[in-house]
């Protein structure tokens, strides 16, 4: 982040650490953080009520999105299919894909 | 960490059209070998369902999805001698099916160029700055959310929706998501900040189109 746009966020009132939890909290929710930043980030965030309530907010979208995977599983008409055309060639476990569905 | 080499079969000629996905696979039918079969049913045949999740996203259409799934499971078992056991058969499998889709639509990767990521991420504290004033900042926790952020999902374009539907949906790494992707790490991690940041904004609008009741009066807090 250049610094003039730093100088701006931390101008509305948020603390360098802040626009840190801004930048990073993302990577911070997928674990794609590295261990020292993650470290600083998890304490500021614990003691900062702006960035907990965030931290929150991004939290529950994530978990939105995740739930959509539970959602939809291949149509059986599809598990037919493919299973006819795995017959045909040569595949051993070819019922298997509708058995998969039980 | 580490990266697994995986071999992704192309060898099964060129698609040109999506009316070709559908086409019979004239080549004969392999021998038998149980091993293999064995093998396919264990590590391919339980990921079908997150195969046609993906595929489904990519296309958008559940006809198409199937023809994609069809084409991604036929070129697997056929190719089955290409994937190293104890590498991760769904990455492999997400790759083919992102082959297979890009090659029945005859598109080429998007080329986006993207800064790093954190434009977006920092934009996204604006939308919830937004949010909040609307008084929608519990929005995400709210039970009836899924039928919008699914409809946002469709309508968001190539290629952030793949990026948001590997990592956030199939809980993928930025690594593997990359490996299926075709794409360096920090493209997925760019690809998929601004993905959620669309998504953001968008899901917000339809709350309000929706008639989403506020948690609480505007201004209240």
């Amino acid at each position: 982040m250049s610094a003039p746009a730093r100088a701006q966020l931390e101008g509305l009132g948020l603390s360098s650490t802040c626009v840190d939890v801004l930048r990073h909290l993302w990577d911070y929710l997928d674990d794609e953080m590295a261990t020292g930043g993650a470290h600083r980030l998890r304490a500021h965030i614990a003691t900062c009520a702006t960035c907990r309530e965030y931290e929150g907010y991004q939290a529950c979208f994530l978990d939105a999105l995740a739930k959509l995977r539970a959602e939809l599983d291949a149509p059986t008409s599809l598990r037919e299919r493919l299973a006819a055309k795995l017959k045909g060639q040569g595949c051993g476990c070819w019922d298997k894909v509708r058995k998969e569905q039980a | 960490m580490t990266t697994a080499t995986y071999a992704v079969p192309t060898a099964f000629g060129d698609l040109t059209g999506a009316s070709e996905l559908a086409r019979d696979i004239s080549d004969p039918p392999l021998a038998r070998d149980e091993a293999r079969d064995a093998e396919f049913e264990r590590e391919a045949l339980p990921w079908l369902d997150d195969v046609y999740r993906f595929a489904l996203s990519l296309t958008r259409d559940e006809s198409d999805a199937d023809d994609v799934v069809q084409e991604t499971y036929l070129r697997a078992y056929r190719s089955w001698h290409t994937f190293i056991p104890g590498t991760e058969c769904r990455r492999w499998l997400f790759t083919i099916c992102r082959n297979v889709f890009l090659r029945s639509r005859e598109r080429q990767r998007p080329t986006i160029d993207l800064e790093d990521g954190e434009q977006d991420a920092v934009a996204a504290g604006s939308v919830y700055a937004a949010a909040r004033e609307k008084g929608y900042d519990d929005l995400y926790a709210r039970l009836d959310l899924a039928p919008a952020l699914r409809e946002a999902l469709d309508a968001l374009a190539e290629p952030f929706r793949s990026a948001v539907i590997l990592v956030d949906v199939e809980d993928m790494t930025y690594e593997t998501a990359a490996q299926v992707m075709g794409v360096p790490i920090g493209t997925v991690r760019s690809r998929l900040f601004r993905g959620r940041r669309l998504l953001q904004e968008q899901l917000l609008t339809v709350a309000q189109d929706m008639g989403f009741a506020p948690a609480r009066a505007a201004g209240a807090r």
